[in-house]
């Protein structure tokens, strides 16, 4: 088991970058998942790490071994594609075995490890099959076992469950999970899915178009995101925007003219312009609030969401926990609380 | 309404009857003919009183014609192979690695085919008596291929683009080399393309004219279509077209087995070549 580490990681195609200086240390036994919006790099970075795409410049290595100009079977990793990539025309036991025939292991040694990979994931009696009789998470278990016995340094996953229904989805997240206490092994997880990343991920890497945003363990991206961005981005419902000037003792003055005072690293300077991030599960109602109109309710039974505008026209997305008995066109009182909102200043850092 | 419906069927019906009896006729007037023997086919009957196989004995017993068979075999299965061998392993290149003028290659591929015969046939004699190939299977193998390969390239590149990429990157992470890929990943796959472009290869092969005419000199050097053409009678100014008939029925039955052996297989591989496998 082995780390992996990134320095000064650029790509391009052609003349346009995509990877734009990545620097990144994936700690020995971390499970690290990659997260951003479409088109942010994520699945090229892991492609870069697999050795299915060359690095343009920087370097990379996997554990302590600089990887830059090695072919991807020779790097000591082993990939999940999103699309499973199974061999067709092979049995289960086959495409799992297939490494191994081609670096010439023994019989007996490939026979050992795949019946023990397949008894970890529960596909003993499929091994005989071929991928069009099995089904999706059936696939994706054959997919994940050949990964497993070429006994990676690394494993690398590309969006494994995207292509599984959410139910399934579900089920095979928690078999990841357990996969992961099993095998202690270095893992790096590609997903846009945030839940997948929030609750497999020692720490996440959030990416937005070819840079790092912020690194760090799932809550602390919750709670301390370093810009506006990762603010946005994790977290679901998303987190509300709202306009907001500073006043000159400090508290922040809301729209409807209510101050209020926020704990931050700096103050900004009295007049400026500011942004104020909270959470829709972070807005409270009670008496004296800022007034909100109710625009639309989405009742989920377990929790309530409300749409509103504010007095000045700005919108935001309330949750409320249970059944809450409100309707479009009441009003509603809003209540913020200074530790658990988020501000950034015009360039979208937090301040 | 009903009678404009019977009307419509009825239609139908003559048509394709009409398309059947057009193609079907000049093989069913071969056969009929390869049974009469003597002045009896000089008359015209749908099917001959006297019947026999006379004929089929005689283009075995008085011409080489069992050794042109074995010709035609031999040239159009090398062609076969070679070409398909060939095609794949371009195919590979032209449809999976990205490089400089790829698509122009596959222009000039296609772009060989749309010569008329003749037009490069004195230049390939040259070319063939400079090798020491003249005269012998060697020559035809070599001269075939310049109509097979272009299309055998052709189909194999369409089919082998749309393997999924993530196949090749899957064994590429196994530690598959080029070769290893192309021989038990895609092969495997590819296994309607080929037989529908092998079969098309083998038919042209085993038809050709032009050039075994041009590239064989003696009676044990032909292949069966010449062989056919060339076929004398007692007398020179004796055709034996009973003979021929019947040695023109004898090659083309193998061809017509082979077709409906493999008819669902070329079916799907020229349709997965063209729209997505």
């Amino acid at each position: 088991m082995a780390g992996v580490t990134l320095r000064g990681v650029r790509k391009s195609f052609g003349r346009i970058e995509v990877i734009h200086g990545v620097d990144l240390d994936v700690r020995d036994g971390e499970f690290v998942a990659f997260v951003g919006p479409s088109g942010c790099g994520k699945s090229t970075l892991l492609r870069l790490i697999a050795g299915l795409e060359d690095l343009s410049a920087g370097d990379l290595s996997i554990d302590g071994v600089t990887v830059n100009d090695l072919p991807p079977a020779e790097r000591g990793i082993a990939m999940v594609f999103q699309s499973y990539a199974l061999y067709p025309h092979m049995t289960a036991y086959d495409n799992m075995a297939f490494g191994l025939t081609l670096s010439r292991t023994s019989k007996g040694t490939i026979n050992e490890r795949v019946r023990a990979a397949a008894r970890l994931l529960q596909i003993e009696n499929l091994l005989d099959r071929k991928p069009r009789d099995l089904s999706g998470g059936q696939r994706q278990r054959v997919a994940i076992g050949r990964a497993i016995v070429r006994e990676p340094k690394v494993f690398l996953f590309d969006e494994p469950l995207s292509n599984l229904d959410a139910s399934l989805r579900v089920q095979m997240r928690m078999e990841i999970a357990k996969l992961k206490e099993d095998l202690r092994a270095t893992m790096i997880y590609v997903t846009h899915d945030q839940v997948e990343a929030m609750t497999l991920a020692d720490r996440i890497v959030v990416l937005n178009a070819g840079r790092v945003e912020q690194v760090g363990a799932p809550l602390d991206l919750y709670h301390r995101p370093v810009n506006r961005f990762v603010a946005g981005f994790i977290g679901s419902p998303a987190m509300n925007f709202l306009e907001v000037t500073a006043a000159p003792d400090g508290s922040m003055i809301l729209p409807g003219g209510h101050a209020l005072r926020v704990p931050t690293e700096v103050l900004p300077a009295p007049g400026t312009p500011v942004t104020l991030g909270v959470r829709p599960e972070h807005v409270g109602v009670g008496a004296e609030g800022m007034p909100a109109a109710i625009l639309a309710v989405e009742r989920l039974g377990g929790e309530t969401h409300c749409h509103v505008q504010l007095e000045d026209g700005q919108r935001m997305l309330v949750r409320l926990d249970g059944d809450v008995p409100v309707q479009a066109g009441e009003i509603l009182p809003l209540v913020l609380g200074g530790e658990t909102v988020h501000l950034f200043d015009a360039d979208g850092r937090r301040l | 309404m009903r009678i404009r419906r019977i009307a419509g069927r009825a239609g139908l019906a003559l048509l394709v009857l009409s398309i059947v009896a057009y193609t079907v006729f000049p093989f069913y007037w071969a056969i009929v003919t390869s049974l009469k023997a003597g002045s009896a086919l000089f008359t015209v009957e749908a099917w001959p009183t006297h019947p026999s196989l006379e004929n089929y004995e005689a283009i075995f017993r008085q011409q080489s014609f069992g050794r042109n068979i074995l010709n035609s075999l031999a040239v159009s299965v090398s062609v076969v192979a070679l070409s398909l061998g060939l095609a794949v392993a371009a195919a590979y290149a032209l449809g999976r690695v990205r490089f400089w003028g790829r698509t122009l290659l596959l222009l000039v591929v296609l772009g060989v085919s749309m010569f008329p015969q003749v037009a490069v046939l004195s230049g390939l004699f040259e070319l063939i008596r400079w090798l020491g190939l003249y005269n012998g299977m060697g020559a035809l193998a070599l001269s075939y291929m310049i109509f097979t390969l272009p299309f055998t390239v052709w189909i194999l590149t369409t089919f082998m683009r749309e393997l999924p990429k993530e196949l090749e990157e899957a064994a590429m992470v196994d530690g598959a080399s080029p070769f290893v890929i192309v021989t038990r990943v895609f092969l495997p796959l590819m296994g309607p393309a080929l037989a529908a472009t092998g079969l098309l290869a083998f038919i042209a092969a085993w038809n050709e004219f032009l050039f075994a005419l041009t590239f064989t000199l003696t009676d044990e050097a032909r292949t069966v279509p010449v062989a056919i053409a060339l076929m004398s009678g007692a007398s020179q100014y004796e055709l034996p077209w009973g003979q021929i008939m019947a040695a023109s029925v004898v090659v083309t039955v193998p061809l017509i087995a082979l077709v409906l052996v493999f008819q669902r297989r070329i079916v799907s591989g020229l349709a997965a070549g063209a729209v997505k496998g």
